[in-house]
């Protein structure tokens, strides 16, 4: 879950910027929280949790410290090196909680395993991606990378129907652009100024579309290496986009595609969940979300993906009321501060008052799509890393399927053999 | 004969101008798209004042200059302290190996920062000098000395050795010949040092960013940088928080400039 | 000290007796004035290089670090990206000649003390005192698809021409290497202005007495006169593009597109901080040293044999 940027999505703005320790005077325990969600939505249902929470434990004060999102890491790792840091902290789930985890508490037996059982998706925060073997974060929300489109710009060029795989995306970019209407826009809005658009809301789905979700293990172990020829086949019809002008063209220094598309400039978008507020706020009824498309035969499976949440640090020196705040997670009340702030809580059975983050929901349980996770918490970092460089390029047809994808095995292969494996993967 | 040389004068003249529009383009646009507000600046025209009065509350301007000044001067007076008697010593004070031990010092030099930054970092971190400005101080000092002691001793070559002796002879001691005599010789060395090490530390970002890790105390570089990382980044604002973080060091260069044909030149021609 | 003589009786051995004591009196003021230096530099620059060298063998996350041995070197070469980042940083060597023949120009233009030229000076160092971040936020709205280069190449009548240099991988490294030039034109015109003050004018008169012409007269006097100064602003600008560099490119180009101008600086920083892999950072940094240990020992030469 890149998205919020290892480039840096966030921005430490008003508020509270002074860290402090756990102090403990008289009989109030005070906990230190850092957080790395700037001015978002995020950032707005941590500080009402913290809230209500306080409130239903007068004995426990939390301080919610504002970290910036460039590196944000870099700060965890420096404070769990010195032994000196925050008892609660925000992490990133999937690959991010098990390259960290040498300074996280294991939830298992900390947090009662019915609260836990509570949550959807738990295996991505588990070691191994196994559920029995405990959890390392508590997810504050669930997520989508998902396709966003405008309504009207689709009647105006007669698509009655999203469309469900490459021919028909084709066909309807096809119609869009006869129209007038630039078929979809990509950019960096919502990364750093020098960074190119975050490749992984496209990939993930150019993943589903080539491989289910039993394959992606071999993905990780090797067993598929990443220049199998599915996978150089996806790309090349990715690249097609960008090449018949079905997609801006300046894909690699666009600034203002969130703006482009919000103001009726191309119809079709792909993001993730953290923007929907601020398209249902700008463009009402009229957007509206669609999985992408990026499969030979009809797509039948979507992002979701709870991509990150709380954990508690081994060095804490007030880990059971730490651990009393996870619980609280877990709680209807905490679900229903969550949905307040715009997001989607990641506790089974909650509704959204979004109705576009509805329609997500509903893709899953309505549709039946397989959730996958985010690709970008699942593959290794330095494969991860490799692709963010190379992957843009693709789109661009600046860089070569085949080379891009070299470019991953590569890192993969330069790879301790312990990081290759999948043995322990549960399922 | 005075016919082509005044059309010559002009051409020069001309010359320049055109050099002088060149270099000041960067203040132009920093000035022109800090006063437009986000939305005139996205959309293209406009003039307002918004972005200057949002600033600060968008980054701690004040704050960040001032974590900037301190980290600066401290650093600039440990590399004064510590290179102007090692230069003294290298140039007047011969002991046994000194010269392989300047050139050591010299080759120092170019050590890249990155090369040595892990180390660094984890050494840093475990010492608990990451909490405030200390640790940021001592790898900035360390980095700037080895130029400052290079320029000093380069520059007190250049003082003839029979001051020095005089001052010994009369019985003043070598820290005082270093406080009476060479000291006040040394301003315009002290300048050069000064400016250049200013304008290095003022306007370096990784170790500001690394080894500052309390974010109240964070240099303006770094809540540039981090400002220009953001999600929702206005490029007004940005660039009026250039602009101050731009004046410290200019404020400094022109203040010191008249020392500084001095302060280089000293030592060179010999 | 207990071989005191009275001067009054051997006067012939107390001179050399005061001599000697003078000597070691100079020695011991000599270390004790080198010493913060010396501890300083051995302390945050030797130390770390060595730790450097042991942690190039190992896994190390900043935690935890795991031997295991030269297989990491080897396995470093075989990295791609690696040779990648040397390629960009030998390219962009070939940016320096620029970056001292511009201000070489400039400063023999302002040395002509046309009216005024103390102001056009202070102008021509004031970018110097902008960061480097901020020259990068300037230089990336300067190359954008929507920034000033396109206005200019429009308004100069190439109306069909538009450039996106940051969005290409064969032309962003040409406009980091323009904006780094850009950069140092300030501190190397100062650099060679003063130098050009320090040249006596009587030796330009008595050549141009003799007949020869401007350019003979800059050839063969002011440029060798200038020698040492070039060596200094040389060594000055290859220190900056190996290590002053990293801030352009953190704000221009985060490396990219793809890898294109990703140098070894930056590489350093994104594989021990964005991938956690310390252990191959400080193996790269070790690289990037000999690099410049290398590039500098080339310089040492061409000053020694000017000398």
């Amino acid at each position: 879950m890149r998205s919020f940027g290892a480039v840096a999505a966030t921005l430490v703005l008003a508020g509270t910027f002074y860290a402090s320790g756990p102090a403990s005077a008289s009989a109030k325990t005070t906990l230190t929280l850092w957080q790395n969600y700037g001015t978002e939505q995020n950032a707005v249902a941590t500080k009402n949790l913290i809230k209500a929470f306080e409130a239903d434990n007068p004995s426990i004060k939390i301080v919610d410290v504002a970290q910036p999102g460039t590196n944000y890491f870099q700060l965890l790792q420096s404070a769990a090196i010195s032994g000196n840091g925050p008892d609660l902290a925000v992490m990133w789930t999937g690959i991010y909680d098990l390259q960290y985890s040498s300074y996280l508490v294991n939830l298992k037996g900390n947090v009662p395993a019915s609260d836990l059982a509570k949550m959807e998706g738990m295996q991505w925060e588990a070691p191994n991606f196994d559920v029995s073997q405990g959890a390392y974060v508590m997810p504050l929300e669930t997520q989508f990378y998902i396709g966003f489109y405008n309504k009207k710009l689709f009647k105006e060029a007669g698509i009655k129907t999203v469309p469900t795989d490459w021919t028909q995306l084709l066909a309807d970019c096809k119609a869009l652009k006869a129209k007038g209407i630039q078929p979809m826009v990509y950019g960096n809005g919502g990364q750093a100024i020098s960074t190119e658009f975050y490749p992984w809301y496209d990939m993930s789905y150019l993943m589903i579309g080539a491989h289910s979700l039993a394959s992606w293990k071999g993905l990780y172990d090797g067993a598929i290496p990443w220049t199998s020829s599915t996978n150089i086949a996806q790309l090349k019809n990715w690249a097609t986009l960008e090449k018949l002008g079905y997609t801006n063209s300046d894909v690699l220094t666009n600034t203002a595609n969130i703006q482009q598309f919000e103001k009726g400039k191309a119809a079709m978008m792909v993001d993730g969940t953290w923007d929907t507020a601020q398209y249902t706020s700008t463009m009402g009824s009229n957007v509206a979300a669609f999985v992408p498309p990026y499969s030979v035969k009809p797509i039948t499976g979507v992002v979701e993906y709870p991509g990150d949440g709380f954990s508690v640090t081994k060095y804490s020196k007030n880990k059971k009321d730490a651990f009393k705040f996870l619980d609280f997670l877990s709680t209807t009340q905490a679900g229903n501060i969550i949905n307040a702030a715009g997001l989607i809580p990641d506790i089974s059975g909650l509704k959204t008052t979004n109705p576009v983050n509805q329609e997500m929901l509903n893709f899953v349980t309505k549709d039946h799509m397989t959730p996958y996770p985010m690709m970008d918490n699942y593959v290794q970092v330095n494969v991860g890393n490799a692709a963010d460089s190379e992957l843009p390029s693709v789109l661009a047809n600046q860089t070569a399927p085949l080379k891009a994808l070299q470019n991953m095995a590569q890192a993969w292969h330069l790879l301790p053999a312990a990081q290759r494996s999948s043995k322990d993967f549960a399922g | 004969m005075k016919k082509p040389r005044r059309t010559g004068r002009w051409i020069l003249f001309g010359a320049m101008v055109v050099v002088a529009i060149v270099m000041l383009y960067p203040f132009w646009v920093m000035i022109i798209t800090s006063l437009k507000s986000e939305s005139q600046f996205l959309s293209g025209g406009g003039f307002s004042w918004l972005s200057w009065s949002n600033l600060t509350s968008v980054i701690p301007v004040g704050q960040e200059v001032l974590s900037s000044t301190i980290v600066c001067s401290s650093s600039i007076l440990i590399i004064l302290c510590v290179g102007l008697p090692a230069g003294f010593a290298f140039s007047k004070l011969r002991f046994r190996m000194s010269t392989v031990v300047f050139l050591v010092i010299v080759s120092a030099m170019m050590v890249p920062l990155q090369a040595i930054l892990m180390p660094e970092f984890v050494n840093v971190t475990r010492l608990h000098l990451t909490g405030g400005y200390l640790g940021a101080i001592l790898v900035y000092a360390s980095l700037g000395t080895p130029f400052s002691v290079f320029l000093f001793t380069t520059y007190f070559r250049g003082v003839p050795d029979e001051l020095i002796e005089a001052g010994i002879v009369d019985g003043l001691g070598y820290f005082g010949a270093l406080w009476r005599l060479v000291l006040p010789i040394a301003v315009p060395a002290i300048a050069t040092v000064t400016v250049l090490q200013f304008i290095q530390i003022w306007d370096d970002l990784l170790v500001g960013l690394l080894f500052i890790q309390n974010t109240s105390e964070r240099p303006i570089t770094v809540g540039l940088a981090v400002l220009a990382a953001g999600r929702t980044t206005s490029i007004p604002e940005l660039m009026a928080g250039s602009i101050i973080s731009a004046l410290p060091a200019m404020l400094v260069y022109l203040g010191f400039q008249r020392y500084l044909v001095k302060g280089l030149t000293m030592g060179i021609d010999r | 000290m207990s071989t005191t003589i009275p001067t009054t009786e051997r006067p012939t051995f107390a001179p050399r007796v005061r001599r000697l004591t003078l000597k070691r009196r100079r020695q011991l003021s000599g270390v004790l004035f080198a010493l913060p230096a010396i501890a300083l530099v051995v302390c945050f620059i030797g130390i770390p290089i060595g730790q450097a060298v042991y942690y190039s063998f190992t896994q190390w996350n900043g935690l935890t670090s795991t031997w295991i041995g030269p297989s990491t070197w080897t396995q470093a070469f075989h990295n791609t990206n690696l040779w990648t980042a040397l390629r960009n940083n030998g390219l962009l060597l070939l940016s320096v000649p620029f970056a001292l023949a511009l201000p070489l120009g400039i400063a023999v233009l302002l040395h002509q003390r046309v009216a005024g030229w103390r102001i056009f000076r202070s102008i021509y160092f004031l970018p110097t005192a902008i960061s480097w971040v901020v020259l990068g936020l300037v230089a990336e709205r300067f190359f954008a698809y929507q920034g000033t280069l396109n206005s200019i190449i429009h308004a100069l009548g190439f109306s069909h021409v538009s450039t996106n240099m940051l969005g290409y991988e064969s032309e962003a490294l040409i406009a980091l290497g323009i904006t780094f030039v850009f950069t140092m034109i300030g501190t190397n015109t100062m650099l060679f202005l003063t130098g050009l003050a320090t040249l006596d004018p009587s030796l330009e008169e008595a050549a141009r007495i003799d007949g020869a012409g401007r350019w003979r007269i800059f050839r063969s006097i002011t440029l060798p006169h200038l020698s040492r100064f070039i060596q200094l602003a040389f060594v000055m600008t290859v220190i900056a593009l190996f290590s002053a560099l990293f801030s352009l490119i953190f704000v221009m180009t985060g490396g990219g597109p793809g890898y294109a101008t990703t140098t070894m600086e930056y590489l350093i920083y994104e594989t021990g901080f964005n991938q956690g892999d310390f252990g191959t950072a400080a193996l790269y940094g070790l690289i990037l040293f000999v690099i410049t240990g290398i590039v500098g020992v080339v310089q040492l030469r061409l000053i020694g044999s000017n000398e």
